[in-house]
């Protein structure tokens, strides 16, 4: 049997939809407050394969005026033999206008690399459950899993009008992946059972990868915001270099082996870098080049670390509307630096912001609704499917004191934890009513949800059965202001969160959750820290609980990191255990929680498995999860990451909702592509 | 005289050398560096980095390397004029403080005109007319300057200015000039936005400065030569501007090169509120990114121009009191 | 000199006590005269009281949540009962959050009235060892959701009043702690570089060149950055306390110094030295007195200086933090533009900060009027 989605078709795109793909993006609906708002729409978005090839392409004006002028090649000539035909959410929109955005600084690269998304080689749909083509017109799994092959649209350019083909990938794998000095360590995305992968060029417009092992997870991490399936935007920026793909014939003149590395180092050092390598990093990054060249549908013209980091179209993009129309519609996008959120906020109410999702806060919204009117705006709420936006991660290794240590490692411990947080009220406080409390299962309508019952087990606030709980662990002994004591020094049990006000004001969440302790006899320590400095500490292991959301944890294996010790970028649930976990266990140490290792073994087992075991495994997976509790949920689906969308009257194909997740690329998955302005 | 001036310039010197060697080992007081301020905000942001890329940037950064020789590689070039690159923004650092340098300093030269074109005629005023109607009035005014928290000041105007006007303050420019070149325009735009933060910023200073005109210019006019002046008959302004005012000019004077880095630090803060594109906010976000090198040479160059002032400072205050002239040399 | 200030007195009788009178005499009786200065000794006398009798002026447990208190608007205390009989009470309130603007919505309950009483019991509370329950008013038989309110709840739903009450202990006490650091080391050092001159003079100076030479904000940005994250509260206030005065005495030592050298030039300090004082009589008995005034103005300002440098840190997160309560953490809250546009109340914290500045600078305006021998 062949697993063969070539999307060549519209009608064969729509077959392509996974069986559990429909349960989701049907069973979406809001319940509670949030309906009687008025503001979760329609889920809903642009299709791409959503119709036949047009037969006639046209282009912006400005554009046109430039074919006239002899400095660009014809439309027909510019997109490819076989581009993306999108069918907006509306209808076909007109060109021009420019969008105004904010970003709050260099580091906030994802503002921009998000609305890059469709530079992914496979995308989601609208829903987030159903893998799209992008870049490449369709995949093909092979039917024993160990190689994904990958067809690429045929007379497809680069945004300078270069071809885009096979090379590229080859490039990509030979001159950047395997290059030590660029890329240092082999990526799991790229290894099957342990073992690496290849990518190689089939023919022109065929690439392959191929896998000693089965992994029919692959084309799923391709779809996702992975390292490999990020897209150039995304993945080859901020110092990484991966994504599968580069312009091989502009990034050639910064590498050693295609002059001497004399010369590229004298190349680096006249124009002000200390090494080549320093030099390459910064061209191959669209953010701050904006002579790369790149595949999304705008392109930087003053870089992400100027007070305005603006784009305009990309003349050469490769999807086109239903009538043929050359996207993207919007001229240019103008994101404004903004020293802080609050700034961000006002700019937004004030109308001077044309469509916002990032950064707006969730605790704004009765002042953003009130000025609706005056700054001309549509508030959209998008609600997340991860079980929780507020998530207690509990370090299942702490080293810095036996008696912490043990109890945290042990599960009445964390199930007492749980149960004394009084969900409702944080719920009611933070997310004004918006959210669903329970664990930190995912969303009901999402295929890897184990069941209903699952989101609530140990999850409701239950004082007696926590205390219960606590005395059974010997934890009887209180002092004066009814704290329970250690049991070896007689000194209060102090258990500290770590907390950092980042997305929402993590410190006050933690605050609250203190104080529903007090009722169970626990005396949590809020421990608030700079974002830096808090992971820095993840890093060591070297916190109690941290406080954090689980987003991205709703396809847990396109993104583990909240979940469990899989990342050994973060110690979160104890370093050793990720680099046992990650090491196939030749470093670091193995994790001792009999429990914590079979969801580990059950986690490892599944990228060589077809998706409906995959999904069955998950749910397997979110059992021991939820039973054992290794992360605390609160409150979740609700908009508060990413999820109050703020868009201009004047812009027309917004959908009424969209997926807000890891995997979506918020707002990317909506095609910012096909919005234009109505006037 | 010129000894004096020589022996103040070394002392110059050596004070530059000392706030470099500080300010360097203030940015490597905090735990961790910049690498793993930069792992963290990848790992917030959904990409994560390995250990051994980590140990690739480091090597890249030259973060391992001993305090001394790193601090040796950062003093060397400086005193080249190469600044060196900042790590969070991936350019040069004198681009990234480029127009942010200015913008601060126009934005705190603007407050200090405006602090001394108030504080020196006020604080005549409250001395010579104590406990005047004019006296009371103009004091609280300028201790509500100082009692009001400047932040707290900036917040509540940017909101009523977005509650009752329906614009958003932040930034010293409207969006249409942002980006522009410099033109006549430009500086128009710029002369629109400019007064609201320097009057937050000066607000804070003009009573301290008031105060200390005040009680100067009180002590001396109660010395025997006033009574003197008065007493032979010289007007009553002549009398108190000739001599009593110059000499109480010098605490005064001392003063206003501290007041320089005292607004600086201000408007850091007011900066951050209003979202105004000077060097506070980039300072801010240098030091909790550990970007070593930028936030040095904020740090450095902010220190430079204080020694600057001070100096200067110390050249005004010879011109306006002979006896310490005299004392010097 | 003394002609100078026989010229002046009225009566002869009069300029006779003011000749004898000692220095502190004469202090006492101009301060007397500064009506506004003896105001403002009274407000800040006040504030200490607060500041010892915080817990028991507090009426609710200024760290409890509950999210059925989220932003309630200040809540007045009715003394009579619609019978027009004196009964203290509060009126008990419902809140719903509206589905459409997403605004909580409290309405009074005109049935249901909560006594309030006098030296009630209330939550417990320590204070100079002694844990109690007394506080100065409390309601009887709470239920879940009710509490005086006079000053409104924040978004937690704790009550502002309480807070408030704690919150003026801990910044207060910084401000003194931080202020008698800075004056220890200000006139200390101060006095020694002036004294000694020559290469103590030169590294002394040199080193508050430097200090003053850097903006505050990054040195206080490293420091508190450096301070280890698992220190308690009360270390973390005593770093911040000792950072903010150590960075706060070189104006004083500069003032110090200044005066010290000018004064070496004066003629009472020359004709002292003829007598045959010793170094140490000078210093205290002659120069110390004549400058009082001017350390007493260094003070006042300094006192408040601490205070905005405290809440200034906690603005940018890097002061105390919480569950600690202090000015600076109350105004942190009331930053955010829904705090400004739904809670106005909570800028309640600005009033005190305000308040007790101006207070302590028109405190020390008449001391230092006052302290001046020769006024």
């Amino acid at each position: 049997m062949t697993t063969r989605r070539t999307f060549l078709g519209y009608a064969s795109a729509m077959a392509a939809a996974t069986p559990a793909a429909s349960a989701w993006a049907q069973a979406v609906q809001a319940t509670g407050s949030v309906t009687q708002s008025g503001l979760v729409g329609k889920l809903e978005g642009p299709i791409p394969g959503g119709g036949p090839t047009p037969a006639k392409f046209k282009e912006a004006p400005q554009l046109a005026e430039l074919v006239k002028a002899g400095k660009l090649p014809p439309v027909e000539q510019r997109v490819p033999a076989e581009p993306m035909v999108i069918k907006p959410v509306e209808s076909t929109g007109k060109y021009g206008g420019t969008w105004r955005r904010a970003f709050i600084g260099p580091s906030d690269g994802e503002n921009g690399n998000r609305i890059m998304a469709s530079d992914k080689l496979l995308f989601w749909d609208f829903t987030g459950s159903k893998i799209v083509p992008c870049v490449a017109k369709g995949y093909e799994l092979s039917a024993d899993g160990k190689t994904t092959t990958l067809f690429l649209r045929k007379g497809m350019k680069w945004g300078d009008g270069h071809p885009f083909n096979a090379d590229d990938f080859v490039f990509w794998y030979e001159e950047m992946y395997l290059n030590k000095d660029i890329v240092p360590a082999p990526i799991a995305d790229m290894s099957a059972g342990g073992k690496p992968g290849k990518l190689v060029k089939i023919d022109e417009t065929t690439v392959q990868f191929q896998f000693a092992n089965p992994y029919f997870l692959f084309p799923s991490m391709l779809a996702g915001d992975t390292l490999i399936g990020g897209g150039q935007a995304t993945r080859q920026s901020a110092g990484n270099s991966y994504a599968a793909y580069a312009p091989a014939h502009y990034l050639k003149q910064f590498l050693p082996k295609f002059s001497s590395e004399a010369e590229v180092n004298a190349k680096a050092k006249a124009a002000g870098y200390e090494s080549w390598i320093r030099m390459f990093h910064v061209k191959k990054d669209w953010e701050l080049n904006p002579d790369l060249p790149t595949l999304g549908p705008w392109r930087t013209v003053t870089p992400i670390n100027t007070p305005t980091w603006s784009m305009e179209r990309n003349p050469f993009y490769y999807a086109v509307d239903t009538d043929g129309n050359q996207l993207p519609y919007i001229d240019k996008v103008v994101m404004t630096l903004a020293e802080n959120i609050e700034v961000v906020n006002l700019k937004a109410m004030a109308g001077e912001l044309d469509l916002q999702e990032r950064h707006i806060d969730l605790q704004k919204l009765p002042v953003i609704l009130e000025n609706q009117d005056r700054g001309k705006y549509d508030v959209h709420l998008d609600l997340a499917f991860n079980g929780a936006d507020t998530t207690l991660h509990v370090n299942m290794d702490f080293r810095g004191d036996p008696v912490v240590g043990k109890l945290l490692g042990t599960a009445d411990f964390r199930r007492a934890l749980s149960m004394g947080i009084d969900r409702d009220q944080m719920n009611e406080t933070f997310w004004l009513g918006l959210a669903t409390p329970g664990s930190s299962a995912p969303a009901e309508s999402m295929p890897e949800n184990p069941g209903p019952e699952w989101r609530k087990k140990w999850s409701t606030l239950d004082v007696a059965a926590a205390n219960k709980l606590l005395d059974g662990l010997g934890l009887t002994q209180k002092d004066s202001d009814g704290y329970r004591l250690r049991p070896d020094n007689g000194k209060r049990l102090v258990i500290e969160l770590l907390a950092v006000k980042a997305f929402m004001d993590w410190p006050k969440h933690a605050e609250m959750i203190a104080q529903h302790w007090r009722k169970i006899g626990i005396y949590g320590d809020v421990k608030e820290a700079e974002r830096g400095l808090a992971f820095n500490r993840l890093l060591k292991s070297d916190h109690h609980i941290f406080v954090w959301t689980n987003g991205g944890t709703e396809l847990l294996y396109l993104y583990s990191s909240w979940a469990l010790p899989t990342d050994i970028a973060s110690g979160v649930y104890g370093i050793e255990h990720a680099k046992w976990y990650a090491s196939n266990g030749a470093q670091g140490t193995k994790p001792t929680d009999p429990k914590m290792l079979e969801a580990l073994e059950l986690f490892r087992s599944a990228a060589s498995k077809q998706e409906p075991e995959r999904n069955k495994i998950a749910q397997d997976i979110w059992k021991i999860m939820v039973d054992q509790q290794f992360t605390i949920g609160t409150c979740g689906q609700s908009p508060a990451l990413m999820g109050v969308r703020m868009a201009s009257r004047r812009l027309g194909n917004i959908p009424g909702r969209t997926c807000i997740a890891q995997h979506c690329r918020t707002p990317g998955s909506s095609r910012p592509e096909t919005w234009f302005y109505k006037a | 005289m010129i000894n004096f001036i020589t022996r103040r310039l070394l002392l110059g010197v050596l004070t530059v050398w000392m706030i470099s060697v500080l300010s360097f080992a203030i940015i490597q007081l905090p735990p961790g560096d910049f690498v793993d301020a930069y792992v963290a905000n990848l790992a917030a942001s959904g990409s994560s980095v390995s250990a051994d890329e980590a140990a690739a940037l480091r090597k890249l950064y030259g973060l391992g390397q001993p305090i001394y020789i790193q601090y040796g590689k950062w003093i060397t070039r400086i005193i080249t004029g190469d600044l060196g690159e900042s790590m969070e923004w991936r350019r040069p650092v004198t681009e990234v403080i480029g127009d942010r340098i200015w913008m601060t300093l126009l934005l705190s030269f603007a407050a200090l005109i405006l602090t001394w074109g108030l504080a020196l005629p006020i604080g005549i005023y409250s001395a010579v007319r104590q406990y005047s109607f004019g006296d009371y009035l103009f004091t609280l005014i300028g201790f509500i300057g100082i009692a009001v928290p400047n932040f707290l000041l900036a917040l509540i105007i940017l909101y009523t200015a977005f509650k009752v006007f329906g614009l958003s303050v932040g930034g010293l420019f409207s969006a249409e000039y942002a980006l522009a070149p410099w033109s006549w325009d430009k500086v128009k735009d710029l002369a629109w936005h400019l007064p609201l933060p320097a009057i937050i910023l000066a607000l804070s200073g003009t009573a301290q400065l008031i105060r200390i005109m005040r009680a100067n210019l009180l002590d001396e006019l109660r010395r025997p030569y006033v009574v003197t002046a008065r007493a032979k008959g010289l007007s009553e302004w002549r009398t108190i501007l000739k001599y009593p005012v110059r000499a109480a000019l010098n605490p005064f004077a001392s003063n206003m090169a501290y007041l320089f880095p005292l607004l600086i630090s201000g408007s850091v803060i007011i900066s951050i509120v209003l979202g105004l594109p000077t060097v506070g906010p980039l300072l801010v976000k240098a030091l909790i990114a550990q970007d070593m090198f930028l936030a040095g040479s904020i740090v450095l160059l902010l220190g430079v121009l204080t020694v600057i002032g001070t100096f200067i400072s110390d050249l005004v205050l010879m011109w306006v009191d002979p006896r310490l002239r005299h004392q010097m040399d | 000199m003394f002609s100078f200030l026989r010229a002046k007195g009225p009566a002869l009788s009069k300029a006779e006590r003011y000749a004898q009178a000692t220095q502190l005499q004469l202090t006492w009786w101009r301060f007397r005269r500064h009506r506004l200065a003896m105001i403002s000794g009274i407000v800040v006398a006040l504030f200490y009281v607060i500041a010892i009798g915080a817990d028991f002026l507090a009426t609710t447990d200024p760290h409890a949540t509950d999210s059925r208190t989220s932003y309630i608007t200040p809540q007045p205390i009715h003394f009579f009962e619609d019978d027009g009989s004196f009964r203290p009470h509060v009126s008990g309130l419902k809140g719903v959050r509206d589905p459409k603007t997403f605004k909580l919505i409290y309405t009074v309950d005109p049935n249901r009235h909560v006594p309030v009483d006098f030296l009630a019991t209330g939550y417990e509370y320590s204070f100079l060892g002694i844990t109690t329950t007394r506080h100065l008013f409390a309601l009887r038989d709470p239920q879940r959701g009710d509490g005086i309110f006079i000053l409104g709840t924040d978004q937690l739903g704790r009550d502002v009043w309480s807070r408030l009450m704690v919150a003026t202990r801990v910044s207060l006490t910084i401000g003194l702690v931080g202020v008698t650091i800075s004056l220890f080391l200000g006139v200390l050092l101060g006095g020694i570089s002036a004294l000694y001159g020559g290469w103590v003079d030169t590294v002394i100076q040199r080193t508050i060149e430097v200090i003053r030479s850097m903006p505050t904000i990054p040195l206080w940005l490293g420091l508190a950055a450096a301070l280890p994250n698992d220190w308690s509260v009360t270390a973390v206030y005593f770093s911040i306390t000792i950072i903010i005065s150590l960075l706060a005495w070189t104006d004083l030592a500069r003032v110090v110094r200044g005066k010290f050298l000018s004064l070496r030039e004066e003629e009472f300090v020359m004709a002292a030295e003829l007598a045959g004082a010793s170094t140490g009589r000078i210093i205290f008995r002659h120069m110390l007195p004549s400058f009082m005034s001017h350390i007493i103005a260094a003070v006042s300002l300094a006192l408040p200086a601490m205070i905005i440098s405290e809440t200034s840190l906690s603005f940018l997160g890097l002061g105390l933090r919480p569950p600690a309560i202090s000015w600076g953490i109350l105004l942190q809250d009331a930053q955010s533009i829904q705090s400004l546009a739904l809670a106005p109340w909570l800028l309640a914290a600005a009033v005190p900060v305000i308040l007790v500045i101006l207070a302590f600078n028109f405190l020390g305006d008449g001391l230092r009027d006052a302290a001046d021998p020769y006024g």
